[in-house]
């Protein structure tokens, strides 16, 4: 579903990604690992379109998504719904007044009724765990249950894959648990996850397979989560642990 | 469909299946435009910050006194000569700078004086050619030595160079968290722009309150990272009293630059006379 | 609404700067009195906030965008003493550091966006919100004080504006500043202003004041009472304003220094240029005609062309080699 071939980006002269190759099928759930700065944000916005390579292609669904085409307003329109971006850090996603707002804010722009729109924010609320909060003003809630909002009003736009950017950081450790199996359960759905992470105990429960980048923006290794975690050599090499690393499930 | 919701109990159906949406289109370059301006700001702040202190070779505070200088001289002149003079010689510093930030000053400074050329047409037109045409060299002057100024020096020695001019350590400090705020308060900006795009998948029918949300999520922001820093700072013992050392010697360039702002002055009489 | 160097002659900088020493004062002081010292960052923090609020686009119909100034919103959220010091940093940075706005008019930026904006569209809020004391008196007053500021202050620099060509003129009565009379600077500046940018101005002010009045009903700045006269002693001033509003009525707009510049040209003055080393204005057209510049030495005159033109085809070369390169990039959106 989606394909990156040769993808190459810089920031003005800072290379953020070297000549990238990657392939990702419907339905598959994958992590994005890497020391801090190795370009794993700089990849998710590419996926979500907010940024076009310098040089190589990127192709969702087969066709190719460039900055020309982002250009058309329905193009990325399309682009946006069927892909969901979870921000890193969850206020910047919020500017409404009310949770309901906030989760109706992109079915309402997808043209359903109001009723629609109802049960659809009403569900997604359910699906969260967070009714009560309908209310309430996304500014004043927890980091948790921000986390939660930011999440139900990308759901609310039914997207295709997800991509959440460091979706635990910041999060206790039963919202943590929580978010696992929600993740778990919407993979399980049909949806499409990538998610990129820093969190080495968790990360084999929300993917499959892992993506590993190494300090100068390329990828080094592409293979099951499990047998990644296993390789502390490898994961030394790329400064994402030091040498107090274990392994263990 | 039945199905869909025994299997995963609580999944809504809807949620299982594919949407099948056609986008309306809309006009929201409004957002785009906000990431763009926003996105130039933290970048030329980002640069400046990798200028590194190589660039400087002149003595800051002295370079913002002979830039004032030269500015208020072409503010003063009635001599068109005097004006060209100082165009040629801001000229030829620009040819020397190197291509990135050339471009950068240019673009700044061709900007604002095409802006001008269109404002003084009518007067152009009208028969008053000289002073239309003089206001629009002495913009190009102007901003592009402010531009060379701005793009040579680091903002913090820039800030600090104030000094010098009687300024006050606290307003000086006010201006350095003031970048450094435009900074963070910008990339959150940037970010709340950029989830804005993403969810925008339709039409938006409130975007006035769109963008109001996200200016006042800014502001409170704002202020509570305000508070923060201040809780920070008085918990480093900061009592409101903000002091400033400059420690910077002159160089015999320093001296070269004296030499051609007193050049400029002493042209400035010359043409003044006539 | 900034102004760059140029278009006001240095007196009028230096008298606006003189104006604006008092109100600098005045505020530190205010604002001393308000907050504690060790609450300073806020000021910084203010700044920054009012600088992005003008990059901020908000949607005007026909798909075009403008952006709205803020110094009323500041203002109500602030008050108008920390509004004036934020937008007074705000504009010294835009003017230092980003090149918006002039450095020798910073003093005349200053007058009417951190002095008069904030101040006039503040003290018409108050005015409305004091007199009606209800929630729709509030909004009111919110629209009206922000859209008031606007124009007050476009119209400020439109009088600045306005003067330079009734008070600067060389020998052959040609204007050395801005050449406009206030019969062109102040329906160039108002109409604009009235029409759009006070429109949207007042809409996005009010609209971020809902929200935050919604989301966090306690940020608000809660001015004394007996402040609102000081809007009597604004009015009074700008009132002394009127007389040169007045005086420009006088030609219709349209016809504007015709007679000024018919009068140089039938008095035979049209050679009083020469003294500026210029023959005719049409000269200009190239900038230096002949490789030899008028009034200068016709060595002098190479020399300075010579340069010219070096640096002008390095620089042309450097531009070249950057498109180039930059073709591939652009990323952003």
């Amino acid at each position: 579903m989606i394909e990156l071939n040769d993808i190459c980006f810089s920031y003005s002269e800072m290379i953020a990604l070297d000549h990238i190759n990657l392939s990702i099928k419907t339905g598959e759930a994958i992590a994005l690992m890497g020391a801090n700065g190795c370009g794993k944000s700089t990849l998710l916005k590419l996926i979500n379109g907010i940024i076009s390579p310098d040089s190589g292609s990127y192709r969702f669904h087969g066709e190719e998504v460039t900055h020309k085409k982002l250009q058309d307003v329905k193009f990325s329109k399309l682009l946006h719904q069927r892909i969901g971006f979870v921000f890193q850090n969850s206020d910047t996603q919020l500017f409404c007044s009310s949770v309901y707002e906030e989760v109706a804010f992109g079915p309402r722009q997808m043209g359903l009724t109001e009723s629609e729109v109802e049960s659809r924010v009403n569900d997604c609320l359910t699906l969260l765990g967070i009714q009560e909060f309908s209310n309430r003003i996304p500014y004043h809630l927890s980091g948790g249950e921000k986390r939660k909002v930011a999440i139900a009003c990308v759901m609310s736009l039914n997207p295709e894959v997800l991509v959440l950017d460091e979706p635990m950081n910041g999060l206790d450790p039963k919202t943590q648990r929580w978010l696992v199996d929600f993740l778990k359960k919407l993979n399980k759905a049909g949806k499409t996850l990538i998610t990129s992470t820093h969190n080495l105990e968790l990360v084999h429960e929300i993917s499959r397979r892992a993506i590993l980048f190494d300090e100068s923006h390329t990828i080094v290794a592409d293979m099951m989560t499990e047998e990644l975690l296993k390789d502390a050599e490898l994961l030394k090499r790329v400064n994402l642990v030091d040498t107090s690393y274990h392994y263990q499930l | 469909m039945g199905n869909a919701e025994n299997k995963f109990d609580d999944m809504p159906e809807w949620l299982s299946k594919s949407e099948n949406y056609i986008p309306l289109s809309d006009k929201d370059t409004f957002v785009n435009k906000s990431i763009l301006s926003v996105f130039k700001v933290l970048s030329r702040i980002k640069k400046q910050d990798s200028a590194g202190g190589a660039r400087s070779q002149i003595n800051v505070s002295l370079h913002v006194f002979c830039t004032f200088v030269l500015i208020l001289l072409v503010s003063l002149t009635r001599s068109f000569i005097f004006v060209l003079i100082v165009n040629v010689w801001l000229l030829s510093v620009l040819s020397m700078t190197d291509t990135i930030r050339l471009v950068k000053i240019l673009k700044m400074s061709m900007g604002v004086t095409l802006f001008t050329a269109v404002v003084m047409l009518p007067a152009f037109i009208s028969g008053n050619t000289y002073s239309s045409i003089t206001i629009t060299t002495k913009v190009f002057a102007t901003i592009t030595a402010m531009g060379l100024l701005s793009h040579s020096t680091e903002w913090s020695t820039l800030t600090r160079a104030l000094k010098r001019f009687y300024i006050p350590d606290i307003f000086i400090f006010i201006l350095d968290i003031t970048i450094k705020y435009i900074y963070m308060l910008g990339e959150f900006s940037l970010n709340m722009f950029y989830a804005l795009k993403l969810r925008s998948v339709g039409k938006n029918r409130s975007k006035y309150s769109s963008m109001a949300g996200i200016a006042g999520t800014v502001f409170l922001q704002s202020k509570e990272m305000a508070e923060d820093m201040y809780h920070a700072m008085e918990c480093r013992g900061f009592t409101g009293e903000y002091h400033i050392n400059d420690k910077s010697k002159f160089k015999w360039r320093d001296y070269r630059s004296i030499g051609i702002t007193a050049g400029f002055f002493i042209l400035f009489i010359y043409f003044g006379r006539m | 609404m900034h102004i760059p160097d140029n278009y006001l002659s240095p007196s009028t900088c230096a008298a606006m700067s003189a104006a604006m020493v008092p109100v600098w004062t005045k505020a530190i002081r205010k604002v001393k009195e308000e907050i504690p010292k060790v609450k300073i960052p806020l000021l910084g923090v203010g700044a920054a906030f009012s600088f992005l609020l003008m990059m901020f686009n908000v949607p005007l119909p026909g798909g075009t965008t403008g952006h709205a100034v803020g110094g009323t919103l500041l203002a109500i959220l602030m008050g108008p003493y920390a509004a004036c010091i934020s937008v007074t940093v705000a504009l010294f940075i835009q003017a230092l550091l980003f090149g918006d706005g002039g450095i020798l008019a910073f003093g005349a930026n200053c007058f009417n966006m951190a002095f008069v904006l904030p101040f006039f569209g503040y003290y018409i809020y108050k005015l409305i919100k004091d007199h009606s004391r209800s929630e729709k008196g509030e909004y009111l007053g919110i629209i009206f004080g922000s859209y008031a500021g606007i124009n007050v202050a476009a119209l400020c620099a439109a009088i600045e504006f306005g003067i330079q060509p009734l008070l600067f003129q060389d020998g052959a009565g040609q204007a050395l500043y801005c050449p406009y009379p206030l019969s062109v600077s102040i329906p160039a500046m108002l109409i604009p202003h009235l029409l759009v940018a006070g429109v949207v101005e007042a809409v996005f002010t009010a609209a971020i004041v809902v929200y935050i009045k919604k989301v966090s009903p306690g940020t608000f700045y809660k001015g004394a009472k007996e402040k609102t006269k000081a809007v009597y002693g604004l009015v009074a001033g700008l009132i002394c304003f009127t007389p040169l509003g007045l005086l420009a009525t006088g030609t219709a707009w349209g016809e504007w220094g015709a007679d000024e510049i018919k009068e140089v040209v039938s008095g035979g003055n049209a050679l009083g240029f020469v003294p500026h080393g210029m023959k005719e204005g049409f000269d200009f057209s190239a900038v230096m005609p002949d490789y030899a510049v008028n009034g200068l030495p016709e060595v002098a005159g190479y020399l300075l062309s010579a340069v010219a033109g070096v640096a002008v085809m390095i620089i042309f070369f450097k531009v070249l080699s950057n498109l180039k390169k930059d073709k591939a990039g652009n990323n952003v959106g």
